[in-house]
């Protein structure tokens, strides 16, 4: 399993920044076009990395949705010589935390009504469904990282810093995280 | 196994794209670029200092001698009490004593401690709200049918047809829409005025207000019907038969409808289309009703009114006096005024939040 998981390309990235800050800087210009993109180029992403930590289509949504409201919000003051997707992945990823430690307090009555099922269950099928399965057995935190690295690509050395942990910490809640996953898919 | 394949087969809800889209779009085209922001700022800053001023000018005492001189005027033949509405038809009213149905025959009843509620299009539920909790009520029993915990929730407002309807509601800044059995709630607009929306009649088109326009989204399909440039929207209301919607500004109210027309006052604060389609404007001591030969002032009073709602049988319109403790109805050829309304409801005087057809 191992092999298979340290086969995770990187090598477009500059090419993806640079298009990124192009665009992020047509959209401070004002162009809707720009954004658009910027918005169709992440939003899949983001919005996957959602769904897996938090499990519930409508909060993915949402969360989703907010992170990308945070950055038309700070368009103007954001810095184009710092990457546009670390940082959009950053506040998806905390908010997805949040929202999956402040579930169990929420006072929702009709909470069975309103969530959705998560959209990787009802289309999915196979494999990915288990995983997504098997994903929902592990904390959100753990969660978290494991969408981080293998989802959205970030070595455990960027996850430190996007998730401001110690990354002795993040290497340990992959390796548990795998070792629960490969359980459950076993 | 690879973890990273598998992942990425999770699929992505096309339709949660187009509607985020719609969000991040109007959010984008609402934004204010940095410099204008800045400017506004200090415009803004300059004004405070003024007001600032003012109010130290104004001292408490004489603050009080003018509420008392408030209190003072009222309706002299008013009623001690309210025995009946003068008009078939239930009253929804909510104060600091929470929120009362009042019935044709004068009785009442207390649906809970809620801030404020709003009747659903056929006058068979309320939607109330209350700090974080949006609630759909049975107004005869008070029974919450189903509860939703938002943040700050407010101005929440129930459209639709009988059998499918809708109900939209502000989140702190975010317009947000919920089905009438609590299903579905999603995000409609990431910020807009603190305006209640307007559903049109009938239809899933719900009209919202931001700093400079007022939206119409059809809220299933999350396409902008149509885009009204009129900034610093008050109020919004629309006509029984949804061909009108009447949008209130500092400038006076615009009519849109097949043409648009203007009413130049200021000072209006609220409008209400009544079951026939007239249109009355709460001014801030007066109210009037706007017809064929223009505005015709069918009550005037020296203290401040809040609050305006027609009769279902269009004869009356009911407002409140607050610094009398009066509600006051206004008809063709009388006038008739209620006191005592807080020591009965409790709290201050409620704000009237609508008047239905039904027992």
């Amino acid at each position: 399993m191992t092999a298979a998981l340290s086969g995770i390309a990187v090598a477009a990235r500059p090419q993806v920044e640079r298009r990124e800050r192009a665009l992020v800087r047509d959209a401070q210009r004002g162009s809707v076009q720009a954004l658009e993109q910027l918005f169709r180029l992440h939003w899949p992403r983001a919005y996957r990395a959602a769904l897996l930590v938090v499990g519930d289509a409508a909060a993915a949504e949402d969360i989703a949705q907010e992170s990308f409201l945070a950055a038309v919000r700070a368009l103007d003051r954001f810095d184009r010589r710092r990457p546009f997707g670390p940082w959009l992945h950053r506040i998806v990823v905390n908010r997805a935390i949040d929202w999956s430690r402040a579930r169990a307090l929420r006072r929702e009555v009709a909470a069975e009504a309103v969530a959705e099922p998560a959209a990787a269950g009802r289309e999915g099928g196979g494999r990915a469904e288990e995983l997504a399965a098997a994903l929902a057995s592990l904390g959100a935190e753990q969660r978290a990282v494991v969408v981080l690295r293998y989802l959205l690509e970030y070595t455990p050395g960027e996850i430190a810093e996007l998730l401001d942990l110690p990354r002795g910490t993040v290497n340990s809640r992959l390796r548990r995280g795998l070792d629960r996953l490969e359980e459950a898919l076993r | 196994m690879n973890v990273q394949r598998l992942l990425e087969r999770v699929p992505v809800d096309r339709e949660a794209e187009e509607r985020a889209w719609a969000v991040v779009r109007e959010a984008y085209r609402e934004r204010e670029p940095v410099r204008t922001r800045v400017r506004r700022r200090l415009v803004l800053a300059a004004a405070a200092l003024v007001v600032a001023c003012v109010a130290a000018a104004l001292s408490p005492p004489g603050h009080a001698v003018v509420n008392a001189v408030r209190r003072s005027i009222g309706i002299s033949h008013a009623a001690p009490a309210l025995f009946r509405l003068p008009a078939p038809g239930r009253l929804l009213v909510s104060g600091g004593g929470g929120t009362w149905v009042v019935s044709a025959d004068g009785s009442k009843r207390r649906l809970g401690d809620w801030t404020s509620a709003a009747w659903s299009p056929h006058g068979l539920y309320v939607v109330a709200w209350s700090g974080d909790v949006l609630a759909a009520v049975d107004p005869s029993r008070g029974d919450v049918h189903w509860s939703l915990a938002r943040p700050h929730v407010s101005f929440a407002r129930w459209g639709g047809t009988r059998v499918d309807t809708r109900i939209a509601y502000l989140s702190g800044r975010s317009l947000r829409v919920v089905a009438g059995d609590g299903t579905g709630d999603r995000r409609v607009a990431a910020v807009v005025s603190a305006v209640a929306p307007a559903w049109q009649p009938e239809r899933h088109v719900l009209a919202y207000a931001t700093a400079r326009r007022v939206v119409l989204v059809d809220v299933d399909t999350r396409t902008v019907v149509r885009t009204l440039h009129v900034s610093g929207a008050r109020f919004l209301a629309w006509s029984p038969d949804g061909r009108r919607l009447a949008v209130v500004t500092g400038r006076g109210v615009d009519v849109f409808g097949a043409r648009r027309s203007h009413i130049a006052r200021r000072g209006v604060r609220a409008v209400a289309f009544g079951p026939g389609g007239e249109l009355a404007l709460l001014g801030a001591r007066s109210v009037l009703v706007a017809g064929s030969e223009g505005l015709a002032t069918v009550l005037r009073l020296p203290a401040a009114l809040a609050g305006l709602a027609w009769s279902p049988d269009s004869r009356w319109l009911v407002t409140s006096l607050p610094g009398a403790d009066q509600w006051v109805f206004a008809g063709r050829h009388r006038v008739l005024a209620v006191s005592h309304i807080a020591r009965e409801l409790g709290g201050a005087t409620p704000a009237l939040d609508g008047w239905e057809p039904g027992a």
